[in-house]
Formats: C-alpha cells, sequence, structure tokens
C-alpha cells in the first residue's frame, strides 16, 4: 500500500512561508487593493466610445430614416413632429445599444453619451419621445470622483480622481459627404409620383408637360436623405455624391 | 452607625483612583451628600479594577466593539465590506448592539433531549472563570486583589473555561456538539500543557508571580523570551478558538460545535464567552510580556494612565488574534493536536530553558 506523506517543507521555508502570508493581510489591512467602485459615490470612468444612452439633435436631421431602417432590435420608430417633419423615437425597451443608428446617420443628428443608469417607472415610459432625447437626461449626481481602471503587466489597478466625469461625448465634427438624388433612367420612370410624396424637403416635383408628367429633382434643395431612392418602384433614382 | 460610615468613607478615601484632570469637578461631587459617596465608592481602587476597568464596564464595552473591530478587518483583508447596514454612517459600529437585542427577544429553545438544568446552567456559570480573573489583572497600579500568587490564579481560572465548554456540549446531546466537544477536550489538552510551561518560564524569569511586580518590571518580557511569548500568543489563539485553531467549533463541519443547539440570550452568552476569554489572555499576556500598564507617563490623568497603556496594549494584542482569521484557514484536528503536542512543546520546553540560563546567568 502507498502511503501518502504531506510534504515536509523544512523550518525555514515553512517561517518564510508564514511571514509572507502575514505581509498581505498587514498590506492589505492597511491599505486594501481592492478593485471595486463605490458606485453612486464614485462612478467608473467610461470611455468615449462607450455605448450609452442617444441623444438627439433635431437641427441636424434630414429625416432620412436610415436610423429606423438599420436598428436591429426595431426600437426606432418615426414620428411625425409639428413641423411635419419625421424624427426618431427610441424604445429602450427594446434597443440593445448596438448604435447602428448613430454610425448610420448621414447628418450626425444622434449623439452619443455615457449614461448607462436610466431608470423607467414602466415600460410604456421606454418609448422616449423625440422632444426627451434632445436633452441630456436628469441625473443626480452623487459622485465625487471618478474612478479608472489601468490594466498594466499582471495586474489591474484602480486610480481615483477628484472631479466629475462629462458624461456626454462631444465628437469631432465629422467631414460631411454631400449626397444627392439622380434618376439615371428617365425613360423608364412610371410618374408614379411616389418619390415626391415620400419627399420631406420638397425637391421633386411633378409637372404635366402635354399629356405625360414630368418629374423634376431640384439639386440644390435635395438634402440626399435617399427615401425617393428606397421607395422608387422602378429602381431608376440613385444617391450619388453632389458635384461642388 | 455614623461612626462606621464615616470609617468607611475615610478608608475609601485614602485609596482613590487620582485623576488630576477631573479633580475640579471631583471635588465638588464628594461634596454632594449621596452622589459623594457613590462616587468615593466607585472610585476607591478595588471596586474601580472591578467595575470599571480592567473589570465589568470596559469588559462590557470590549464585548460590545470587539466581534465589530475583528469583523471589519477581517472584511477588509478579504476585499469584503463587513458589517454595514446598521447605522452606516459609522461603518456599523454598532451592529453588536443589533445583535445582543436580537439575541435577548429571541426564544431559547431547550430541546427534548437536552440534559435540562445543565443546558441552561452552564452558559451562565460560564460567567464564572471570565469575570473572577479581573480581579486579579492589574491595569497599571488599579488591581481588585493583590496576591503574590495572582498569574497561578488567573492560569488557573482561565484553565476553567473548557470545563463549562464541555459541560453544554455535553448538556446538549446532539451529534454535532458531541463531536465538537470532543476535539474541543483534545484541543485543551494539546494546548494546556505549552501555555502553563510558557506562564511557568516568566514566573522563572521574574522571579515573582505577582501581576503587579511584574508589570513593574523595567524590561518587557517578550524581549527578555521571545520564544514564551510566541508560545503563549499561539496558545492563546488555541485556547480563544482563533480561526487556524478554530478546530472545535468549525462552522463547514459541525454547524457551531459544542453551542450548535443553543439559540437566543444562552447562545449570545456563549458568543461572548470566547470574547471575554480572548480579553482575559491579551490581559496576561500583556501582563507578562509587553510591560502592563508601564509607558510614559500622562500626568494629568494620574492613575489612569497605567488604565489608557494597558487598553491600548490589550486591544493590540487582541487585534493580532483576531486578525488571524483572516490570514490562515483551519487546521485539521490532527494537525492541530500534532502542533500543540510536539510544535508548541519544545517550544514552550526550549522558552523555559532560555529562562533558566537567563537567570542562573545573569
Amino acid at each position: 500500500m502507498k502511503k501518502i506523506v504531506a510534504p515536509d517543507y523544512g523550518l525555514g521555508e515553512t517561517v518564510k512561508s508564514h511571514a509572507a502570508a502575514i505581509k498581505v493581510a498587514i498590506k492589505e489591512a492597511i491599505l486594501p487593493q481592492t478593485v471595486t467602485s463605490h458606485y453612486p459615490g464614485e462612478r467608473r470612468r467610461m470611455p468615449d466610445c462607450f455605448r450609452g444612452y442617444l441623444r438627439f439633435d433635431p437641427e441636424m436631421c434630414i429625416s432620412c430614416f436610415q436610423c429606423s431602417f438599420i436598428c436591429p432590435a426595431n426600437a426606432i420608430g418615426m414620428r411625425e413632429a409639428p413641423d411635419n417633419r419625421y424624427y426618431p423615437t427610441i424604445d429602450y425597451g427594446k434597443c440593445i445599444f448596438c448604435y447602428f443608428c448613430l454610425d448610420s446617420c448621414p447628418g450626425g443628428a444622434l449623439k452619443p453619451t455615457k449614461v448607462h443608469d436610466v431608470a423607467y417607472n414602466d415600460v410604456d415610459e421606454m418609448l422616449t419621445p423625440t422632444c426627451d432625447m434632445i436633452d441630456m437626461p436628469e441625473i443626480i449626481r452623487e459622485d465625487e470622483r471618478y474612478v479608472e481602471y489601468k490594466i498594466d503587466e499582471h495586474d489591474l489597478s484602480l486610480e481615483r480622481v477628484k472631479g466629475l466625469d462629462d458624461l456626454a461625448v462631444e465628437l469631432p465634427e465629422l467631414e460631411k459627404i454631400s449626397m444627392v438624388s439622380v434618376c439615371v433612367a428617365p425613360e423608364n420612370c412610371l410618374s408614379c409620383r411616389v418619390c415626391e410624396e415620400v419627399c420631406e424637403s420638397g425637391a421633386i416635383t411633378s409637372a404635366l408637360d402635354g399629356d405625360e408628367i414630368r418629374m423634376t429633382i431640384d439639386t440644390t434643395t435635395c438634402n440626399g436623405c435617399g427615401l425617393c431612392v428606397k421607395e422608387c418602384s422602378m429602381q431608376v433614382l440613385r444617391l450619388v455624391r453632389r458635384e461642388i | 452607625m455614623m461612626g462606621t460610615i464615616e470609617a468607611l468613607i475615610n478608608l475609601m478615601m485614602a485609596d482613590q483612583v487620582a485623576i488630576p484632570l477631573l479633580d475640579p469637578i471631583l471635588n465638588i461631587l464628594y461634596g454632594i451628600p449621596l452622589l459623594g459617596y457613590l462616587l468615593a465608592f466607585i472610585l476607591w481602587k478595588p471596586i474601580f479594577a472591578g467595575l470599571v476597568c480592567p473589570g465589568f464596564a470596559t469588559l462590557g464595552v470590549i464585548l460590545m466593539l470587539f466581534p465589530w473591530i475583528e469583523r471589519k478587518l477581517v472584511a477588509r483583508m478579504q476585499w469584503r465590506v463587513g458589517p454595514r447596514e446598521i447605522l452606516p454612517q459609522f461603518g456599523g459600529i454598532i451592529q453588536l448592539l443589533a445583535d445582543s437585542l436580537r439575541f435577548l427577544f429571541q426564544e431559547v429553545i431547550v430541546h427534548r433531549d437536552a440534559k435540562q438544568p445543565y443546558f441552561v446552567q452552564f452558559p451562565v456559570l460560564s460567567f464564572i472563570p471570565a469575570l473572577l480573573p479581573l480581579l486579579f489583572i492589574p491595569a497599571g497600579v488599579i488591581v481588585a486583589v493583590k496576591s503574590a500568587y495572582g498569574v497561578q490564579i488567573i492560569l488557573a481560572l482561565v484553565c476553567l473555561f473548557p470545563f463549562f465548554i464541555l459541560g453544554l456540549g455535553w448538556a446538549s446531546n446532539s451529534r454535532f456538539a458531541y463531536i465538537g466537544t470532543v476535539r474541543e477536550a483534545f484541543m485543551y489538552f494539546a494546548y494546556e500543557i505549552p501555555f502553563i510551561i510558557a506562564v511557568l518560564a516568566m514566573i522563572v524569569l521574574y522571579g515573582t508571580s505577582d501581576p503587579v511586580a511584574i508589570a513593574g518590571m523595567s524590561v518587557p518580557g517578550i524581549i527578555l523570551n521571545p520564544l514564551a511569548a510566541l508560545t503563549f500568543f499561539i496558545a492563546a489563539a488555541m485556547a480563544t478558538s482563533r480561526l487556524p485553531f478554530e478546530i472545535a467549533e468549525a462552522d463547514q463541519e459541525l454547524a457551531a460545535g459544542p453551542h450548535v443547539e443553543y439559540s437566543g440570550i444562552l447562545f449570545g452568552l456563549i458568543y461572548v464567552m470566547c470574547y471575554e476569554k480572548m480579553y482575559i489572555l491579551s490581559g496576561l499576556m500583556t501582563i507578562l510580556f509587553l510591560g502592563g500598564g508601564s509607558g510614559p507617563e500622562i500626568a494629568i490623568l494620574g492613575d489612569l494612565s497605567g488604565v489608557v497603556y494597558f487598553m491600548i496594549k490589550t486591544v493590540i494584542v487582541m487585534t493580532l488574534l483576531a486578525a488571524l482569521r483572516g490570514v490562515y484557514p483551519r487546521y485539521r484536528l490532527d494537525q492541530g493536536l500534532k502542533i500543540g503536542w510536539s510544535s508548541m512543546l519544545i517550544m514552550g520546553t526550549l522558552a523555559l530553558v532560555i529562562s533558566l540560563a537567563e537567570v542562573l546567568i545573569l
């Protein structure tokens, strides 16, 4: 029968191990190396690319519906505003914070924030109307400092910095590519006037020329939203770069 | 009749605790008829030692605060938070008050199989070895009973503790309590002999066993005989069931060992028992190895300066004992017995040899 014997480390090694254990205990008792952030009193500083609550700037919106089309969770709905334009509303009950909407927005109307702690009273309230998305949500800030995690070679450490972290993210101004809608095959146009109905900026007009209706696109008023391109049943419209 | 009272008051006034800081207030209070007598009684040194420090009141404060200190400290070491919900502004400092209220109002269940008279008696009786040694522990110059054999008396009373634990474990008549009790008995013999030898080494070294005289020595014992101090410290950890030797209680295996069947205020009494023992052993360690209440004199505190130093040293020793909980896991029973019967016995004997050598050579 094989007998299992506990390893014998010798006196020196034993004393050394005890000393090491006690040293760690004393170190932690005096200055604990915890990496817990005490949330209401301090916030973790999120990176600028953090995907949080969305803000919306109606001035920049061209009502192109791109955000609503691309939303994989179908959280964005377009609602008609009093100025007869369509603006996005976000249902945060569905939103998965993928930020596809923000990435696809041609006008840069959707803006990121680092707010991740919004509370709602009920599910209906989570459908945020456009007017509530313009300003930052109201936050009661209890934090006096923010916390940054630093990952060095071996370990994770935590650094506390006094002061409030700005939760709004200001993105650098994007280089805007101005697009315009053109008709590439006017001979195929059915003159169904869907594009005219769908156009928000009134750039597409129809006029009776003899016994046929002729559509014209005013390139100066066209904002390049691409709705007509999407809706055209004969697919004769294209979005192209505006020539300056 | 009046003459007797007069003589008593004179007796008390001759041996008062001198506190220069409070003298103006005390002089006014002594003048008030009944209150003055009461104050003279309380500030009479033997009564002060028994009632206030290191006696009853200090013990109460220690019992109310120390488990909290222990839990907070160990929590800090282990990256936890510790008690927090009750009075969170002060880190849950009155947690033990809440606990004791809970113990007080909880029903005491005496189960059918228990040996009922003993089951109820032993937790209460265990206060005898807890309170009596305090009479012999001097805080500075304040001591209740001056005795040339003080250290031995403290030792003898402290050694009574396990009997009460064995008694209540037996009276519980439950399998967990039974196993815990047997383990306690095993551990008792394992630590008791090195413990007594370590104390003996110090008595041999000092040539006296009067706690007041030992505390008044110029060189603290930990410098004269560090090996005895180490043996005493480990034995104290074993005696108070601190974590590396929490073999008898062993929460994970035995629920709570000998006191698994207890509830309510009886459990409360048992719960504080180990802290009482810790306080007494820390006090004894302070006297034997750390020079008792000696330290730079604080003039305005008078006699209380010794009390302050004694308490500071005692609490430090208690904290060290408690901090073991954050460092070590529990030993198995056989490992504990091996440590007690081999390493510590050898260490204790060596300490005795060192003491004898120092006495003979110096």
